[in-house]
């Protein structure tokens, strides 16, 4: 009851101060925090359970395979899925360094960088003792095919790059999976992908400078055939890491144990120190937060899944007893506006749209500060090698807030350079397709305010949620919400994607613009580019290129904020997956 | 509410020099209504609240509120409202909206309008459809009532909510490529169309049991046996008789139908920005109700005393044209 009493003296404390400024704010201000003692290993002791708290009604998968999001990439990586090759497990940018797991080293090339092989180190075993083999390995890679089976929803770069003939199954390849392949279908895999021995080859169809950044993502990661079970196998996947999966229900847990089988010499990644991990799913969001500040009991050891409420940040970060147990900072994703080029092909329309954005007033919108920091850029600022901040375009105002004179000017230009898209953006209004949650609510009363001041009509148009990416695959409106974060600590994985040529993220329409075909030159020439810091110079030169084209607008680089139980150790943001390295965790006291 | 209850004998003589003899059904509850305090008072707050979603545009400029207009100054750098109480202050009576500062007064008032020109719209066209058909039913008898009473054991039978929010995306569109205004014409008309599709049963049944009764009575077969026409019968001896019963039924689903409003607003198949509901505040104060509790408060309270003022005047109603209903007997 202490503790509690002392959370509302808070509460009442940070309502006086906000009081007594008159509402320009209240001291708790967002900077990078990095855990405090929380991310060191202090009094750090072997054993104990570890708790996840989450509001997640499950897991996406924990097929390895199919699993696409950031965080559990890292955590289920970390815990039963080892790679090739993996991140470096430690705090800041060195962790976005590529070191050798499964593999002896990080890949040997070939000089077209056509070929890539990589040799398996000695003592690596699975679950029930027996040995990862090469084999295992090719057979876990063709999973990722398996369109038909599963669903379209892991990362496809092993379709994309393998060097397989295109063919007519979902996936636009002519080998469907290892669960509907025929003989000949199965021979095209096997010669893409081969073994000998300990060593597996990779044949891609196009030259990949960063493929041992490519198997570094779970896709690539070994599944013993026998244990196989199709779309099943994400309900318990076979481990050869230090956690096993012990039982999944979703709504309910998730309970990773130790893996007796686990073979410590053979892995110089992780360092596992508790016994078990307990994933909690579908608590109400506001209890987890009341539960973390309350800290008694099993919830000194637990961590958050998804974050601390925007509402709540004011408490968390307004007290400085909690410095040792929250972090804030980028999360790697990158917020923006996508524009329709082939509906909005004026380039002085869509400056215009920009100069008349509040960027401040959406960020308050969604909580201030702490929600992030205006994008300069589309590559994250956490991707250090590939970021530089951009100029953006002339007449934006640093602090986010609109500049309507400038945007009202433009659009004189546009009447007169582009009248039919004028007409379409003041008159008709321009569509503009988002999630239809509470917040963007809020957004769009901000983007038809702003705009409306500058003369530009938005038709506010929400889509379910759940349903919305796979909308605008079809049908694209005038301008549409987005994010995106890196698959790998290379922009390859952004800028391509999101504006070039069969990107994966690309609904910009932009290929009949002018100024595409420079782009997608470039775009080519850095994905071959060997050298990483002339890679990064030429993705830093394509990144203000997009910038100056506005072929979307940049929101902000988005940051997130966690908290810990206060006995939690090694909880540091593992900046590839802008969450904690789940497997390394320990407990104190 | 005992007084009223036992009412019916004793307000009779009291109206004036005209003996009860004398009086419609209709002139007779009327003056049962007039004893009843507490629908008195229900009627009042509820005419309060017609006037301030009539005249919501006019008031909102003398109060010098903007339902519309952002307020940076109104809310902290977390997007929350400054200041205690959720930003309540001189400029804005009742509050800010947490992270965009728009006033919730005027919200309020705004939002008035959407949901007592749903709640009036959508009980208007029940209230014809069931009316009639309950006399096409009644009077028909036959297949034509079977075919009707069928009809409405099928429409009762949906899932209705379900399908509401399931069909609101699609059939907003359909509506608007058969020519209805897009944006949020189309979406009111589609909240009305299919509150008037599941909600005509309940009328239609009771209007069907009155005239059942009524037609056997004296008075109509004296009009048939003069040879009165069907537009006769209806108009000039059914409907006089059976308007006890349909203001009754009206006002007590009118609250109903204000209520779902909010409700579908809620569940997400609302209006679109940055058009004001009150289903919309709740569902979005929800999240806010630590940081500010008087953003959910008050657009609650709002809805609550308008629900309570419509279901308290329809008990007095009820009380005072149908003294046999079930009600009394409690």
């Amino acid at each position: 009851m202490k503790v509690r009493s002392k959370v509302l003296a808070i509460v009442a404390l940070v309502g006086l101060v906000a009081g007594a400024c008159g509402g320009s704010g209240d001291g708790v201000q967002s900077g990078e925090e990095s855990g405090g003692l929380s991310a060191t290993l202090d009094g750090v002791k072997d054993g104990g359970t570890l708790y996840v708290l989450t509001s997640a009604e499950g897991a996406s998968t924990l097929d390895p395979q199919r699993v696409y999001t950031g965080a559990e990439l890292g955590a289920w990586g970390s815990t039963f899925a080892r790679t090739l090759t993996s991140y470096k497990p430690v705090a800041g940018k060195d962790g976005t360094s590529l070191v050798a797991d499964m593999a002896t080293d990080l890949g040997t090339a070939s000089d077209d960088l056509t070929t890539w092989s990589f040799t398996l180190r000695d003592g690596i075993t699975w679950e029930d003792g027996s040995e990862v083999t090469c084999a295992d390995v090719a057979y876990g890679v063709s999973r990722t095919f398996g369109s038909e089976v599963t669903a379209f929803d892991g990362p496809q770069y092993a379709v994309s790059y393998l060097d397989i003939p295109a063919g007519d199954y979902d996936t636009d390849s002519a080998y469907p999976g290892p669960w509907l392949a025929t003989e000949e279908e199965q021979a095209l895999f096997d010669e893409a992908v081969s073994c000998d021995g300990k060593t597996i080859t990779f044949n891609l169809k196009v030259p990949v400078a960063d493929f041992n950044f490519t198997v570094s993502l779970l896709a690539f990661a070994p599944v013993p055939e026998a244990q196989d079970t199709a779309d099943q196998y994400g309900l318990k996947p076979f481990s050869n890491g230090p956690f096993k999966v012990e039982t999944y229900e979703e709504g309910k847990e998730l309970v990773l144990v130790r893996n007796e089988n686990w073979n410590a010499e053979s892995d110089e990644v992780r360092a596992p120190k508790v016994d078990k991990i307990v994933w909690q799913f579908g608590l109400d969001e506001t209890v987890i937060d009341e539960r973390m500040l309350a800290d008694s009991g099993d919830d000194k050891n637990a961590i958050v899944y998804g974050g601390i409420l925007p509402v709540n940040l004011q408490t968390v970060f307004g007290d400085e007893s909690l410095k040792d147990r929250r972090t804030d900072g980028f999360d790697g994703f990158v917020t923006y506006t996508m524009l329709n080029i082939k509906t909005v092909s004026c380039l002085e329309v869509r400056q215009a749209i920009w100069l008349a954005l509040d960027r401040e007033a959406l960020r308050t919108a969604a909580g201030g500060p702490f929600t992030g920091e205006f994008a300069q850029s589309f590559v994250a600022p956490l991707l250090t090698t590939d970021y530089a901040p951009a100029k953006l375009l002339d007449g934006t105002k640093g602090d986010g807030t609109p500049n309507t004179k400038a945007a009202i000017a433009k659009m004189n230009e546009a009447k007169e350079k582009c009248p039919e898209v004028y007409a379409k953006a003041t008159e008709d209004g321009l569509r503009f397709d988002h999630p239809d949650t509470d917040t963007w609510k809020k957004y769009m009363a901000i983007w038809i305010d702003t705009l409306g001041a500058a003369g530009i009509k938005i038709n506010d148009n929400p889509i379910e949620q759940s349903k919305y990416y796979a909308t605008i695959n079809g049908d694209q409106g005038d301008l549409m919400s987005a994010g995106w974060a890196a698959d790998w600590a290379n922009a390859s994985t952004v800028l391509p994607e999101l504006f070039g040529k069969g990107g994966g993220f690309n609904y910009h329409n932009n290929e009949e613009d002018p100024a595409f075909a420079e782009f997608q030159t470039k775009a080519e020439e850095a994905k071959m580019e060997t050298d990483r810091a002339a890679q990064a110079k030429l993705w830093k030169e394509l990144n203000q290129y997009v910038i100056d084209q506005v072929w979307s607008i940049p929101g902000s680089a988005s940051k997130a904020q966690n908290i810990v139980g206060s006995n939690v150790r090694g909880a540091y943001q593992w900046l590839p997956f802008g969450w904690y390295n789940l497997g390394d965790l320990g407990l104190a006291g | 509410m005992s007084d009223s209850a036992n009412a019916p004998e004793p307000p009779v003589p009291s109206v004036g020099a005209l003996s009860s003899e004398g009086l419609s059904p209709f002139r007779m509850g009327l003056a049962r209504v007039k004893q009843n305090r507490a629908a008195k008072a229900a009627f009042w707050v509820v005419s309060f609240y017609v006037f301030v979603a009539v005249f919501a545009p006019v008031l909102v400029r003398i109060l010098n509120i903007d339902p519309y207009a952002l307020d940076r100054e109104a809310i902290n750098d977390f997007g929350l409202p400054a200041g205690q109480l959720g930003g309540i202050s001189w400029d804005h009576p009742f509050g800010v909206e947490p992270g965009t500062g728009r006033d919730i007064l005027g919200r309020l008032m705004y939002g008035a309008r959407i949901s007592l020109l749903v709640g009036a719209i959508g009980t208007l066209l029940t209230t014809v459809v069931g009316v009639t058909l309950g006399i096409v039913a009644g009077l028909r008898r036959g297949f034509v009532d079977a075919l009707i009473g069928r009809l409405g054991d099928v429409t009762l039978a949906f899932p209705s909510l379900l399908l509401i929010i399931a069909l609101a995306n699609p059939m907003t569109q359909r509506l608007e490529s058969w020519g209805v205004p897009a944006g949020n014409t189309a979406r009111i008309t589609y909240i009305m169309a299919v509150l008037t599709l599941f909600g005509w049963v309940y009328m239609a049944r009771l209007v069907r049991g009155q005239v059942l009764s009524l037609r056997e009575r004296e008075f109509v077969e004296a009009a048939r046996s003069f040879g009165a026409g069907t537009g006769h019968l209806v108009f000039k001896q059914l409907l006089p008789n059976l308007w006890p019963q349909i203001i009754v039924f009206v006002s007590l689903s009118l609250p109903g139908y204000v209520a779902l409003e909010a409700t579908l607003s809620f569940l997400g198949v609302g209006l679109l920005a940055p058009a004001a509901s009150w289903g919309i505040m709740l569902g979005d104060s929800v999240r806010y109700y630590r940081a500010a509790p008087t953003y959910l408060f008050i657009p609650g309270v709002t809805l609550m005393v308008l629900v309570l003022a419509f279901n308290l005047l329809g008990d007095g109603l009820r009380d005072a044209f149908d003294p046999r209903s079930d009600r009394q007997q409690l």
